[in-house]
């Protein structure tokens, strides 16, 4: 397996290039892993790019992170290409900050209609809220539920 | 209230007046008792006898394991990893310790590598042939019910014979796997897949060229590639629709850059496309089993790594029996992980359940949802 990260850093060189401003960090974790830290107000400018210039078309998953620590959530949005077969292996990280006190992100729904239900489990799971969302409603939750986000920090186990 | 229940859609409560939007549709609740693979619920708006939209309603199995492993240490969580799926279990092992090894910078030796895609190949089968039991039950076959099942077994035995255990095997830790091949392993599994794959052969006449099974599977439940494609639909669900993504090809793992095989597609996205699939994959799969019993190297199957995630990010990703099985882990340094996101191929097919299913006709429906080869366990985690 060659070292080199050509395809890699060219991804990212393009992306600095066209958004020079709104990309806070944009590394590459190893082979085929790309992490890219944007500006949350922004994130739509560059998901679409993301997927009509560069073909990363097929979405695979968003994550969101408590670091409770720092006061912040992060939502990740995990990215794979199915257009352009020359970088199918590669999977971009799309990151996203949103204060602990006021979770609000834009929802990519419009952009990636797969990420629906990812997003609502993070409403469900880490209480947060995405503008935009066609339908914030409970997933794997009880409707009825009226716990603390459970996948946050702060909530324990009894048996902790 | 029990904790399972969950209150109906507003649009199923009341009866509207008849020129409110609704009023001429019917609104069914499938589910949530156990269909035949595992507590969900699908809630069905008819117009007649055709489906004008199905919504997926999961969490009845919803076990928190993302929490869970976030308090154990990385070798304890690994029977929990297993669970959502059973009968896949090595697949999903993979994608854990595939995860923990790229933060840890350990690669399994070569062995250890083959060991891990001959149990992989296995459950691939054994995930393959229950859910095709299942669909013979779905299209009233029983035949089709019986073989599979029968058939399965054996492949359990062999993973019996080679873990110890039939279903759930805990034998992929990082660095390798726990134990080397049993003596006679390698002739039981080559007299075993050939058989099987003449099984096969006959499937293939009793079901699959059965007007039967066709006629209410050809056409039916379309899913275009481009829509499959921004679900985010992954697995056979992905390749039915004509899309040749296997991260087995893709972005090989484990030994499978030695290996030869086919990545099997089908253009047309219909249901019969996404059972095809299947059977294609299982007969590949029986000769990768051969082949890598006949290539695997000889060497130690387990290297020492450490109980401990280091402090980084990493995004381990295998091509499990139902489509992409990844962990997103980020670790700081103790025994337990940050944060474990935990995706399986099911929880990212949930979105292809109510484009495939609109259109459908009622008595279709079974036979249409069962061909994403959703797994309600898998999908709630």
């Amino acid at each position: 397996m060659s070292l080199s990260h050509e395809r890699e850093d060219n991804l990212i060189k393009t992306l600095k290039e066209n958004f020079p401003t709104d990309i806070k960090d944009a590394t590459v974790m190893r082979r085929s892993r790309i992490n890219v830290t944007v500006a949350p107000e922004k994130i739509l400018d560059i998901a679409l790019f993301l997927r009509d210039k560069l073909g990363f078309d097929h979405p695979t998953g968003v994550s969101a992170v408590d670091y409770n620590r720092e006061s912040r959530f992060e939502i990740v949005y995990h990215l794979a290409s199915i257009a352009n077969p020359a970088q199918r292996d590669i999977l971009i990280n799309l990151k996203e900050s949103v204060p602990r006190n006021t979770p609000k992100a834009t929802s990519l729904v419009r952009i990636w209609p797969g990420v629906e239900n990812f997003e609502r489990e993070s409403i469900e799971m880490f209480g947060l809220q995405f503008e935009g969302h066609p339908r914030p409603e409970k997933l794997f939750l009880n409707d009825n539920w009226d716990g603390p986000p459970p996948m946050r920090k702060e909530v324990r186990f009894p048996t902790d | 209230m029990t904790t399972t229940d969950k209150p109906a859609q507003e649009s199923t409560l009341g009866s509207p007046s008849p020129d409110e939007p609704g009023a001429q549709t019917l609104t069914l609740s499938v589910g949530p008792q156990h269909s035949g693979s595992g507590h969900m619920r699908l809630i069905v708006e008819l117009d007649g006898d055709i489906i004008i939209n199905a919504e997926p309603d999961p969490g009845y199995v919803h076990r928190g394991i993302e929490k869970i492993i976030e308090l154990r240490n990385i070798i304890r969580s690994i029977p929990v990893i297993e669970r959502p799926s059973i009968i896949d279990a090595s697949n999903l092992n993979h994608a854990w310790v595939k995860a923990i090894e790229e933060l840890q910078g350990v690669e399994p030796p070569a062995r250890g590598q083959y060991l891990r895609c001959l149990l992989n190949e296995m459950n691939r089968i054994m995930s393959h042939l229950y859910w095709l039991s299942i669909y013979g039950v779905f299209l009233g076959h029983t035949t089709m019910f019986m073989w599979p099942l029968g058939d399965r077994e054996l492949f359990i035995d062999l993973a019996e014979s080679l873990t110890g255990a039939r279903i759930t095997y805990s034998y992929l830790v990082p660095g390798g796997v726990r134990r080397d091949l049993p003596q006679g392993f390698a002739e039981e599994a080559i007299k075993r897949t050939e058989y099987f794959e003449k099984r096969l052969d006959e499937y293939e006449n009793i079901f699959f060229k059965n007007p039967l099974f066709t006629s209410r599977a050809k056409g039916v439940g379309v899913l275009s590639r481009q829509r499959a494609i921004e679900l985010g639909a992954t697995g056979p669900t992905l390749r039915g629709s004509g899309v040749d993504a296997d991260l087995r090809k893709d972005e090989p793992y484990a030994a499978y850059s030695e290996l030869d095989f086919k990545v099997h597609t089908r253009p047309d996205g219909d249901s019969y496309s996404r059972v095809m699939v299947h059977v294609d994959e299982m007969r590949e799969s029986s000769q990768l089993i051969r082949q890598i019993l006949e290539k695997m190297p000889s060497g130690p199957v387990r290297r020492k790594a450490p109980i401990v995630v280091p402090r980084g990010e990493a995004y381990g990703r295998v091509e499990s029996a139902r489509g992409e099985c990844s962990f997103y882990m980020i670790g700081e340094g103790g025994d337990k992980p940050y944060r474990a996101r935990y995706i399986t191929g099911s929880y990212r097919n949930m979105a292809a359940i109510s484009a495939v299913l609109q259109g459908v006709r009622l008595a279709d429906m079974p036979t249409s949802w069962w061909s994403i080869d959703y797994w309600p366990v898998e999908a709630d985690r």
